[in-house]
Formats: structure tokens, C-alpha cells, sequence
């Protein structure tokens, strides 16, 4: 023995451990395999969180978060800015600058875009924008463009961008460079992009000076959310009696990244699938953990002749676990530091976040020690108490054959009466039911991988549902929001010039200042208070869809009647169907009574009204702000030529667009705001799988490893090959089949759960549930090659050894 | 006999009954066995197939409790003793030697010899060691003493497990069908250890199909459906017969 030196200061009984982990060395392999794969998933999903939370914290802090934001329609100058700060309420505050241009990249189309004006040095004292790559701060005549929104932008950092203004004026600026800001994201997510010039920019550009937006910071109990409310209330007015519309106001949660709820709904994602996980390799472990005692009960009946205790004998495969649990360490330690770089890099770049800092974390690394000591020590203690409570008779009686009696008999007669099935079939069969308790263990098992993987597949599903009747909504191919109300029919003519528009709509079109908002609250997907959008579109409209949650549609009768999205009801908790709802519209207070809710897309709250009530509460009868258009040929060309043909004509005719809509980009636009969760989900279905996928191979191997006396047997008394595998695959199939019918069935409520708790906290509303049927079937043929391969290998082996080796005590 | 007796006997069975629960209902294995043996006997039991004789020797060994009736070794009553009370006393009063020889097949022989030391409390340490391999000396496998069971032949290995039998210097060392899977010369050999450890005063009970070999103990034990129907002290003329 060459580790015989090394071994010499154990006792030995310690020394067996050793050599059973060394010799048995396929055995080693599956069980530190199956320890590890849970470990491994615990610390990715452990290590990501924490980056991840770690990086938001410092994103956040670094920029010196203000606690509200007030934009006016119109400009101010700095006097009004120091009347703001000289509130005793106000700590600080800061006027800015942003306007609303349109700009296109060479070859590419007119696209919206917001422009922030930064100081000269580009340092601002609240809501900082940070460098990134490039140029910085930005130099006169060219912008520095938000990282996160380069590619809405269509330029790439030395490439040059045409942008116009509201007043009309062309000017070329280049893109030098890139920058990083908090709150750019959720805009990039609507298909805005943020860039940044600096004030003599702005100038060269025609536009006059003044701020129109103020940041503040509040003087006391920043994170108060009543308070800060109570603060933007004063401030309101103040801006209001000194002739300022707001146009509108972003409060923060207090101390909350702007995304935080879609990080939330991740945070949830990756919590529930490291319980699961752990939960997966507990069972793994338990599941090997039996496999090795029904192996070791000839040892265990040895030992216990010789004088050994149940307590000496338990503790020493206690203390085979652990050494399992540590070598695993060894794999899984590595094997999750790079999960949790591949992770959190992900999610970091769908969250515009910088990861700053190390990926080793020691508690961690202490959690998945824990993990990989305890819970193999945990899961096996009952396997390993049942093991070592086996008398010495029965364990030398035993030759690992024919134990195990119930439930035999009725299986047997079962499977005595399926008829016309081949003997290595029938026996195959009576094998899988023979250890029930084991049977038991190993379906557990690889349910639980399957229920995963199929329902995170569901999630997915759900949410492409969820999207597809939230999609519904739009009945258009594209729409117009005018810069003001013009004549109806004046609109409508100018559109029908356009060729290829089948059907013109004139809506009613505002934002309001929703009165009776409390504070901004809720899990809405911003966290932000933003204006609400009011449409009024004329009644039995069919240019939308809006889908109902709750209550009814708009009835032609209507007068004052109102449908909102969820995101309303955010702002004025307890308003629901049957309430009153209090707006300012184009400055008159107005009541509306809620008859539906319906389900936004977006962050921003929206409010349905019939045109005719609209109309006459703003004193704009015959007048529309927006143009809903379908087309006699729809396709996504068509929306762009038309999309193209109508802004077009608009101009010549003198009438001022300041959005052009086409609904494949809105749905794009939509959807990308659930790119990040859904490249999660599908990171997630590829752990599950890797960790599913070596359960099921560990779990399989192993009951064919334990088979190695028996399979000797029967070569003994004449089985040839063919048998002897026919027997194994049948054995391991029907085990695989059984639990992906139980995994499948369990994978529902999972899906449906975990759908509940995403969509709560992204939507405010549970996601409606979407089946996915190829998720399933994946999981079948996963499962079915697996098994095959992981039968296959040791079964090729077991059949290989001799009759004598196989007989001989194992 | 009470435990007052100055020289208690080293084996004791009263009205020993062992019921099996089978398919076909109760089975009785053994139906009132009363034995007693002395220290430093060489007791052969023999009968045949199915007759009891296994059944028997586990009782003896605490390896399996009997139905009704009381078994007494090596001072204590095993009737009162907790599977892990009964597990220490076989470490200590006696070793087992079996018919498969049993051996621990990830342990050198050495280290099978010292497995039931560390059991018992007795220290791993280098005296444990060299104890150990005086006793492989004593079976003559002195050389053989750091390969494992799988590198040793069937001879070999019966006689590892003799040493590790010996491990704790039990007085009482049960075997059952020790020779049995071993060629007549192999046989020899291990019986040969046997009559040297009787001559050093261990007690030896055995279980044999081989006639020749039986009537090379001190005394011959005949079991027949579970009852002892023959007691013959060898070497003596007259049997002296016992029910
Ligand atoms: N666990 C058990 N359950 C049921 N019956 C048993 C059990 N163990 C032994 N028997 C029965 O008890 C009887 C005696 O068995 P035992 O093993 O003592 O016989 P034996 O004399 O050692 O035979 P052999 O020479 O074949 O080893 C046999 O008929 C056997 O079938
Ligand atoms: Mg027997």
C-alpha cells in the first residue's frame, strides 16, 4: 500500500473511510458529483445576490441619489432654483436642463431622444451621470450617449448623429463617448435614449438657457416616502404659483434603485431556485446515501460481529459523508465562483450595473461549506441510521437479493397479469418496485430536477402569454402624437393623402395630474411617479384593445366614466372599479368614475376616457392631439414606409409631431423591458439542467452500481448480455418515466407560483399562466438519453466483470 | 447454577426455543437446547443441513436472541444486554470466525486484525499495530500482513480471520463451518490453529459437516430438528447423553 505511511496515524476504521472513498472510485465520483452540483448552485445563486445587491448599493450611492424630481413644461432661471433651496423643508436643490429632440444616425431613421445638459465638468451634485467609456465630460458640439442606450441610439462611440429640435434646427453632433446613469435604463427600456451635451451645446443647438427640471434632496427623513411626498407638495406649489406647469414628477422610492422591483422579482427568482436546489441535492444525497448503506450492510454485519456498536458504525459513515461533503467542497467551491461570474455579469448587463469588487466572498464560501457538510450529514441520517440497524444475522444473511417484501406480492401479480411481456421485461419491471423506500427516494429525486426545469420553462411561458394579451392593446399599425390639438378633420385629411392607410382615428390625447395620489407606492415597475397619459379614443373604437382585469370596457353612453391601468391605482391605494378618481386636465379639476381596470404595459399610469366627454372637459370639441392609423397591408415595411409617408406629409402640411409610433417597435420596446428576467429564466432552465441532469446521472449509476452482485447472478444461472441489459433499461426507464409524469404534474403549481410572485412584483398582477408543453418534452429526452447513458456505462461494466468478482464480497 | 457459583461455566443455554416467522407460518429452528460448556473446551457441533446447528451458534454469539429461555456467556446474560451493550461484549468475550472468511475487503490484513481493537477502545496506535502483527505471525501470514483480502487465497484469508478473532484476547472464539469452503489440507491447517489455541486455553465452539474433523475436538455436539440428541466427550468409551 502506497498510502499506507500517510494512513499509518489513523485509526482503522478511519482508514476503511479513506479506502472506500479511493477504491470505490466510480461511486467517489457520483456522490461528490451529486454533493457538488447543489453546492455549486447554492453559491452561484448566493455569490450572484450578493454582487449583485453590492453593486447596486455603490451604483447608487456613488450618484448621490436625489429624493424627487419636478420637470415644468416651460423653462425657469436660477432665482427660482435658489427660492427652492431656501425652503426650510429642502436640503439642496438643482436645476437642470433635458429637452426632447429627434435625432437619426447616418442611414438610420428619425428616432426619439433626451438630451441632458451637464456643467461644464459634468459633475452634477445630485443624480450624478458617471463616465464610462470615451470622452468625458462632454466636449462643445457632440454628445456623450447613456451606455445602456447606444444601440436604441444607432451610432457607436467617433460616429456622427443628426439632431433636431423642437424648433426645428438640424445640427450634426458626434458620439464621443459613453456615460453611465441610474435612471436611464427604465427610459432606454420605453425606447428613449438618454444623451448628455453641455450648455454651449446647447446653445449652438438654438435653444435659449433656464432649467427646466428640479432635483431636490429633502432636509430631514429622507426615507419617509409621506414626507418626501408632503416636501414635493410644497414645492409644487410653490413652482405653480409662480406660473410653472408641471409636466411631471419623479419620486423615487426612498433608497431604491429605480428598477428595484424587476431586481426584486429576480432576487425572488434566484432565492427560490437555491432552496430548490438544496432541496435537490438533499435528496440527491440521501437517495446516494441509502444506495451505500444497502451496499455496506455486509460490512456493517461484519463489523458489528467483531464488536462494533450501532453508534461506532454510524459514526463512521457519518464520517464517509463528511469527507464526500469536502471533496465536493473542491469541485463545487471553483465551479460556483464561476457560475457566479457568468451570472451576475448577466444579470449586471441587464441591469446597467458596474460590478465593483471581488467574486470570492467568505460568507459564501462559508455558507456553501455549510451546505456541503450539513446537509449531506442531514440527508443521510436517516439512510444511514436505518443501515446501521440491521441485526448481524440478517446483514451476513443477506447476499443483497430478495430483500424487501412489500408490497412485492401485489406487484408481482400485477405484473403477472400483463400477459405477453418477456421475462427480462417482467423482472425489470419487479426490480424497479422491489425497494420501495429506495424507489421512493430516487423519484423524489428526480422530480424535484424536473418540477425545476419544466416550471421555470412554465414562467417563461406565462410571461410571453402575460405579453401576448397585454400586446392585444394595440389594434394599430401606427400612431401620431401631435406637439398640440389640431382640427380633427384637418388631420384626417392629411392622412388619408398618405397611400396604403386603410383607416384614420382622431383620439384625444393629455397627460393629468392625478389629484387624489397619495404618494408613490406600490410595486409598480418604476417606482416612479410619472404623469398620467390620458387617451380618448372615441367610443366602440377598434383601433385597441384594452385588456380588462377587472370591471368593463368604455360603453358609448359613457360620460364620465373611466378605465385605469393598475399603475393608477398605485398612486391611490383603496381606488378600484366603482371609485372616483380626481384629475388635473389641461387645469381644470375634473372626477371621473372608475368602471374597468386594465393591466399597463409600462410604468406610466394610463387613464381611458370617451372622446366626447374628453373633448368638452378640455374645451377641444372637433380637436385631437393623436392619430391612430391601420393599414390595408400590414406588415412591419409597410409600418415603416407609412410611418414614414405620414410624418412627412404632417410636416408639409404644417402640422407638429412630436412622436411617430409604430407598434412592432412599441411590442419590441414592451418586451425588452422582461429581457433581463426572461435570459435569467433561461440561465436558470440551464442550471437546472446541469443540476438535474447529474442527479438523475449519479441516482442511475449508482442503482446500477448497487446492482453489480445481482447482475452476477444472474450471469451465474445463464443471463446473457442482452438480458441483462434489456433488464437494466427497463428498470431505469421506468424510474425516469414515472418521475418525469410526477415532475411534469409537480412543475405546474411551481410554474403557476412562481408566475403568482414574478408577476406580482413586476406587474403588480399575477402573470396569467402559459404551459410549455416543449419544456416538458425536453426534459423527456434529457431524461431518456441520460438514463440510457448513465444505465448503459456501469451497466457495460457490471456485465463485464466476472461471475467470481461479482460474487465475491463487494 | 447462580451467578454465586465460584467457577461459573463459560457458556450457558436454559430451554433455548428460536421460532422463524416464514412464509408457510412458525418455524421452530431450535426446540429447547439446555448446554452448558466449560473454559477451555473444544466443542464440535455437528448435524445435518437445516438441522439448527447455525441458529444455534448465533444465540451463543449474541448475533441473534432466542425466542424463549436464557443464554449466559462469559458472565453476562445477554437476555439483559441492548444491542449496542451486546455488540461491546462480543468485541471483548468472544470472536467469530465464518465460513466466508468476512473480511473487510478495503483493509489490508492487518488493519482487519486491528479493526475489532478499535472498536473496543484498545488504540490504533503502534502497540495496537504490533499486536496485531504478532498475532498474523502466530497464524503464520507474517509476510502477508499489508495486502488486502482480495490478494490473499481462501486459506489465507480463514486465517486473518482467525487473528482478528484473536484480536481482543476473547476467551471464546465461535466458528461456524470455518473449513468449509477450504480444500482438506488448507483444513488442516486452520484446525491445526484451532488445537493451539485450545492448548493456550481459549474455548472453541465449532460448527463442521466433516466427521473426521469433529472427532478431533474434546467434545461432540449432534444436533437433529433442533435438539441436542448427542453429547460424547471424545476420547472417552462411554457417550454420555444428554435431551
Ligand atoms: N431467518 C430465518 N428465517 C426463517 N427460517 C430460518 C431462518 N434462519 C434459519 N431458518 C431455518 O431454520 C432451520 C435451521 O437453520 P440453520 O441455519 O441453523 O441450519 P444449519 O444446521 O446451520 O444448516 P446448514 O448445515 O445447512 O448450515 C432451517 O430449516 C432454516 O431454514
Ligand atoms: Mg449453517
Amino acid at each position: 500500500m502506497r498510502s499506507g505511511f500517510r494512513l499509518a496515524a489513523l485509526a482503522p476504521r478511519w482508514r476503511k473511510v479513506v479506502r472506500d472513498l479511493s477504491l470505490a472510485r466510480a461511486r467517489t465520483f457520483m456522490v461528490v458529483l451529486s454533493i457538488a452540483v447543489g453546492v455549486f448552485a447554492i453559491g452561484t445563486v448566493a455569490g450572484t445576490r450578493q454582487r449583485i445587491a453590492r453593486a447596486l448599493d455603490d451604483s447608487f450611492r456613488a450618484i448621490q441619489p436625489s429624493n424627487a424630481t419636478l420637470t415644468t413644461f416651460t423653462t425657469f432661471d436660477d432665482d427660482l432654483v435658489s427660492t427652492v433651496e431656501r425652503m426650510p423643508e429642502v436640503a439642496e436643490a438643482e436645476g437642470r436642463r433635458s429637452l426632447f429632440v429627434r435625432v437619426r444616425a447616418a442611414g438610420g431613421e428619425w428616432r426619439n431622444m433626451q438630451l441632458n445638459v451637464l456643467p461644464k465638468d459634468g459633475l452634477t451634485r445630485l443624480d450624478r451621470v458617471l463616465p464610462h467609456e470615451g470622452q468625458w465630460p462632454p466636449p462643445r458640439r457632440a454628445m456623450v450617449v447613456e451606455r445602456s442606450a447606444l444601440g436604441l441610439v444607432g451610432a457607436g462611440i467617433g460616429e456622427d448623429v443628426t439632431v433636431r429640435t423642437p424648433l426645428g434646427k438640424e445640427r450634426t453632433l458626434r458620439v464621443v463617448g459613453t456615460a453611465f446613469d441610474v435612471y436611464a435604463l427604465i427610459f432606454t427600456i420605453d425606447g428613449t435614449p438618454w444623451g448628455y451635451i453641455d450648455e454651449d451645446t446647447l446653445a449652438w443647438l438654438g435653444e435659449g438657457r433656464g432649467v427646466n427640471e428640479l432635483h431636490l434632496r429633502a432636509a430631514e427623513r429622507a426615507d419617509d416616502a409621506g414626507h418626501i411626498a408632503d416636501v414635493v407638495a410644497a414645492v409644487r406649489d410653490k413652482l405653480e404659483r409662480d406660473g410653472r406647469a408641471i409636466y411631471y414628477m419623479t419620486i423615487p422610492e426612498p433608497g431604491k434603485h429605480p428598477l428595484d422591483s424587476t431586481i426584486q422579482a429576480m432576487l425572488l427568482l434566484l432565492g427560490a431556485m437555491g432552496a430548490l436546489a438544496l432541496g435537490l441535492s438533499g435528496f440527491l444525497v440521501a437517495n446516494t446515501a441509502a444506495a451505500i448503506m444497502a451496499q455496506e450492510t455486509r460490512a456493517i454485519g461484519i463489523m458489528k460481529a467483531i464488536g462494533a456498536g450501532q453508534g461506532q458504525i454510524g459514526g463512521l459513515y457519518a464520517g464517509l459523508v463528511l469527507a464526500y461533503g469536502a471533496l465536493s467542497l473542491g469541485v463545487a467551491l471553483p465551479a460556483g465562483l464561476a457560475g457566479t461570474v457568468w451570472l451576475s455579469r448577466l444579470m449586471a448587463r441587464y441591469l446597467n450595473l458596474d460590478l465593483h469588487g471581488g467574486v470570492i466572498s467568505l460568507p459564501v464560501l462559508a455558507l456553501q461549506a455549510a451546505v456541503a457538510l450539513l446537509v449531506p450529514v442531514i440527508a443521510a441520517a436517516v439512510p444511514i441510521w436505518l443501515g446501521t440497524r440491521i441485526t448481524v444475522r440478517e446483514a451476513l444473511n443477506s447476499y443483497g437479493l430478495g430483500r424487501g417484501q412489500f408490497g412485492r406480492r401485489r406487484m408481482d401479480r400485477l405484473l403477472e397479469r400483463l400477459s405477453g411481456l418477456s421475462r427480462p421485461l417482467l423482472l425489470g419491471l419487479r426490480n424497479t418496485f422491489r425497494r420501495p423506500g429506495r424507489l421512493m427516494l430516487t423519484v423524489i429525486t428526480l422530480t424535484i430536477a424536473g418540477a425545476m426545469f419544466v416550471g421555470v420553462l412554465h414562467v417563461r411561458a406565462s410571461l410571453g402569454r402575460t405579453m401576448d394579451t397585454l400586446m392585444q392593446l394595440y389594434q394599430y399599425d401606427v400612431a401620431i402624437q401631435l406637439a398640440r390639438p389640431y382640427r380633427l378633420e384637418r388631420l384626417l385629411g392629411v392622412a388619408q393623402g398618405v397611400p396604403g392607410i386603410r383607416e384614420a382615428e382622431g383620439w384625444g390625447f393629455t397627460s393629468a395630474r392625478h389629484l387624489g395620489a397619495e404618494r408613490p407606492q406600490g410595486p409598480s415597475m418604476l417606482s416612479l411617479s410619472v404623469p398620467l397619459i390620458v387617451f380618448a379614443p372615441p367610443a366602440q373604437s377598434t383601433m385597441l384593445r384594452v385588456p380588462i382585469l377587472r370591471g368593463r370596457w368604455l360603453l358609448p353612453g359613457d360620460e364620465r366614466a373611466a378605465v385605469v391601468s393598475t399603475a393608477v391605482l398605485d398612486d391611490q391605494p383603496g381606488l378600484d372599479v366603482g371609485g372616483t378618481i380626481r384629475l388635473k386636465l389641461e387645469g381644470r379639476d375634473t372626477s371621473w368614475t372608475v368602471v374597468g381596470v386594465t393591466q399597463g404595459l409600462g410604468p406610466t399610469p394610463l387613464i381611458y376616457v370617451n372622446y366626447l366627454p374628453f373633448s368638452k372637459v378640455v374645451e377641444a370639441a372637433g380637436q385631437a392631439q393623436w392619430l391612430s392609423v391601420t393599414l390595408i397591408e400590414p406588415s412591419e415595411a409597410a409600418r415603416q414606409t407609412a410611418a414614414k409617408a405620414l410624418e412627412s406629409a404632417f410636416e408639409r402640411a404644417g402640422l407638429r409631431i412630436s412622436l411617430v409610433i409604430k407598434i412592432d417597435e412599441e411590442r419590441r420596446e414592451a418586451l425588452a423591458a422582461f429581457d433581463g428576467i426572461i435570459a435569467l429564466l433561461l440561465a436558470m432552465v440551464g442550471l437546472m439542467a446541469i443540476v438535474g441532469g447529474l442527479g438523475l446521472a449519479g441516482t442511475t449509476s449508482l442503482n446500477v452500481i448497487e446492482r453489480t452482485r445481482e447482475i452476477g447472478v444472474m450471469r451465474a444461472i445463464g443471463a446473457g448480455d442482452g438480458t441483462l441489459y434489456q433488464i437494466i433499461l427497463v428498470e431505469t426507464l421506468t424510474v425516469a418515466l414515472l418521475s418525469w409524469l410526477l415532475g411534469t404534474a409537480l412543475s405546474l403549481p411551481l410554474g403557476w407560483a412562481l408566475g403568482r410572485a414574478i408577476g406580482q412584483s413586476l406587474l403588480g398582477n399575477p402573470l396569467s399562466f402559459g404551459l410549455s408543453l416543449g419544456g416538458a418534452a425536453v426534459w423527456l429526452g434529457l431524461e431518456v438519453v441520460l438514463v440510457l447513458l448513465c444505465s448503459w456505462l456501469p451497466a457495460r461494466r457490471a456485465v463485464r466483470i466476472s461471475v467470481r468478482e461479482a460474487l465475491a464480497y463487494d | 447454577m447462580t451467578s454465586a457459583d465460584p467457577h461459573p461455566p463459560l457458556i450457558l443455554l436454559s430451554g433455548v426455543v428460536k421460532r422463524f416467522a416464514t412464509a408457510a407460518g412458525e418455524f421452530e429452528a431450535l426446540r429447547g437446547v439446555d448446554l452448558t460448556v466449560d473454559h477451555g473446551e473444544f466443542v464440535a457441533v455437528v448435524g445435518k443441513s437445516g438441522s439448527g446447528k447455525s441458529t444455534l451458534l448465533n444465540m451463543i454469539a449474541g448475533i441473534d436472541r432466542p425466542s424463549e429461555g436464557s443464554i449466559a456467556v462469559h458472565g453476562s446474560s445477554l437476555g439483559q444486554l441492548s444491542e449496542a451493550q451486546l455488540a461491546r461484549w462480543r468485541g471483548l468475550s468472544l470472536g467469530i470466525v465464518f465460513q466466508f472468511f468476512q473480511l473487510m475487503p478495503t483493509l489490508t490484513a492487518l488493519e482487519n486484525v486491528q479493526l475489532p481493537m478499535d472498536f473496543a477502545g484498545r488504540g490504533a496506535g503502534p502497540e495496537a499495530a504490533g499486536r496485531a502483527r504478532e498475532l498474523l505471525r502466530r497464524v503464520g501470514l507474517a509476510d502477508q500482513a499489508d495486502k488486502l483480502p482480495a490478494a490473499l487465497s481462501g486459506g489465507e484469508q480463514q486465517r486473518v480471520a482467525i487473528a482478528r478473532a484473536l484480536a481482543n484476547d476473547p476467551p471464546l472464539v465461535v466458528a461456524d463451518e470455518p473449513t468449509g469452503n477450504l480444500d482438506s489440507a488448507t483444513a488442516d491447517q486452520i484446525f491445526r490453529l484451532f488445537e493451539q489455541l485450545v492448548a493456550v486455553g481459549k474455548t472453541i465452539v465449532f460448527v463442521t459437516h466433516d466427521r473426521d474433523l469433529a472427532q478431533r475436538a474434546s467434545r461432540v455436539l449432534e444436533i437433529a430438528d433442533g435438539r441436542i440428541v448427542g453429547d460424547h466427550l471424545v476420547g472417552l468409551s462411554a457417550a454420555s447423553e444428554t435431551s
